[in-house]
């Protein structure tokens, strides 16, 4: 028994490991290669790697290290959560776990309908990638969330699977979608098909950048006002920013914690909306059981 | 160390998001769904064999309960019948023993008058007898002679029977 408990606290230690190792990696690769900023300096994502490759050079970027990162941090997650899942005497994390799936489950099947189950799956993992993405900048890591390339892949995703859905009834029923209500709006359709995964990719994008923007322009500005209002005391003192303790703070919270979750909570909404939106769900249902009809006559 | 604009659109950096949301889509499937709901649907099924299980046993319970509450009423009603058996029995051998005792008692009875009237006959004999002699004797001696055998003893005789004609019945 003793023995076994031991056991379960190593495995626990080591899912652990799993889960706050790459944020420590994170650190440790950020401190080594970032450079000194010299003021105001806003750039996109460090480039670590180039490889050549057909169309465009493949490039191993921050953002996509530290989105591999937060992918590492979320399994050993996972695996702790579901680690010694049992029947009865259930563990706090087994309740946290459950609580996750649940409330996925729910919010799936209330905004995509039964037919939809599948995708709690898939709707938790952008919830989760989103959200601990964005959360990165609370370590003063590179947030992955915003580089547009990152949101825009997970953005096609959600365009290839609509696309999919909306041609389950075969491509003329696709192709006749966009005619609908008028056939004259079909290029103001195709327009608005087109534009959806952008806009989404462009929305994650544009606010979390937005935020890292805003920060470290109060954070500079504030810098630069308490030189100038507080520069006149003796000496040490002088040079520190006192305005900069505190107000900072307050916003990485909006920014971070707030904007970052909530984005990740529009993203997975207008993931759902857009999949079980573009499918004709009656239709098809119609066809399949037409179907079976036919193969049984 | 470069950076990429602010703005900036590689191809290959939009593949491999892709491919890391579809990885992470089947890192938390197998990993969080999978066993969560499996859990979940294995409580579901203990929970479902405890209600069966405590149904049964409630139901067994009722019955044992049923054939007790019969066996109650049975076993009120041998014990009147055993009750009622032991009176009527009782109530017979009574019946029985009050007529042997009475049987007894009158054949005893029987017996000693019948014994009264022997003795009483025997002793009468003894009388008529001692009697028959003493008068012989008497005769014999007031006489003093020897008189006719025959006509003595007929004389007794009807002398005896005017006696037991007085005396008490015979």
């Amino acid at each position: 028994m003793k023995e076994k408990s031991r056991r379960f606290i190593l495995v626990d230690i080591l899912y652990i490991s799993i889960m706050l190792l790459p944020i420590l990696i994170g650190l440790v690769l950020t401190i080594l290669t970032k450079p000194q900023a010299e003021g105001i300096t806003i750039t996109g994502a460090r480039i670590f790697l180039r490889v050549s490759m057909p169309l465009q050079s493949l490039l191993i970027t921050e953002a996509q290290i530290h989105s591999w990162l937060v992918m590492i941090s979320i399994l050993g997650l996972c695996l702790y959560l579901t680690h010694g899942l049992k029947t009865r005497q259930v563990r706090s994390r087994q309740h946290l776990a459950e609580w996750i799936v649940e409330k996925v489950d729910f919010l799936v099947k209330d905004s995509m309908g039964e037919y939809f189950m599948g995708f709690s799956a898939f709707i938790a993992s952008i919830l989760a990638l989103s959200a601990f993405s964005s959360l990165l900048a609370l370590f003063g890591l590179y947030p992955p969330t915003s580089d547009l390339n990152v949101v825009a892949g997970w953005a096609v995703l959600v365009f290839i699977l609509i696309t999919y859905y909306k041609s389950k009834c075969g491509p003329w029923q696709y192709m006749k979608s966009f005619t609908e209500p008028v056939p004259f709006l079909t290029p103001l359709n195709i327009i608005s098909e087109v534009a959806t995964p952008v806009s989404m990719a462009f929305r994650h994008y544009g606010n979390v950048l937005s935020g890292a923007v805003i920060s470290v322009l109060v954070a500079t500005g504030l810098q630069g006002l308490s030189r100038l209002l507080l520069g006149w005391l003796p000496g040490f003192f002088g040079g520190i920013p006192f305005l900069q303790i505190g107000i900072p703070a307050v916003l990485s919270i909006y920014f971070d914690v707030f904007s970052g979750c909530l984005q990740a909570y529009i993203f997975a909404m207008l993931t759902m909306m857009y999949v079980s939106g573009g499918f004709p769900l009656e239709l098809y249902m119609k066809r399949k059981t037409q179907k079976k009809k036919l193969e049984v006559m | 160390m470069q950076s990429l604009d602010v703005i900036s659109v590689n191809i290959w950096s939009i593949l491999i998001s892709l491919a890391n949301l579809i990885i992470l889509f089947l890192i938390i499937k197998k990993f969080l769904f999978k066993p969560v709901k499996n859990i979940m649907a294995k409580r579901d099924a203990e929970i479902e064999e405890a209600y069966a299980s405590a149904e049964q046993a409630r139901r067994s319970a009722a019955a044992d309960e049923k054939a007790w509450q019969e066996q109650m009423e049975h076993a009120q009603e041998e014990a009147d019948r055993v009750l009622q058996d032991a009176t009527k029995n009782a109530r017979y051998r009574e019946e029985k023993m009050i007529e042997a005792a009475r049987n007894e008692a009158e054949g005893i009875v029987r017996s000693a008058r019948q014994e009264a009237a022997l003795e009483r006959k025997k002793a009468t004999d003894e009388i008529r007898r001692e009697i028959v002699e003493v008068s012989g004797a008497l005769t014999e001696k007031l006489l003093n002679r020897e008189i006719n055998e025959e006509d003595h003893r007929a004389i007794i005789a009807s002398f005896i029977s005017e006696v037991g004609e007085g005396g008490p019945d015979e």
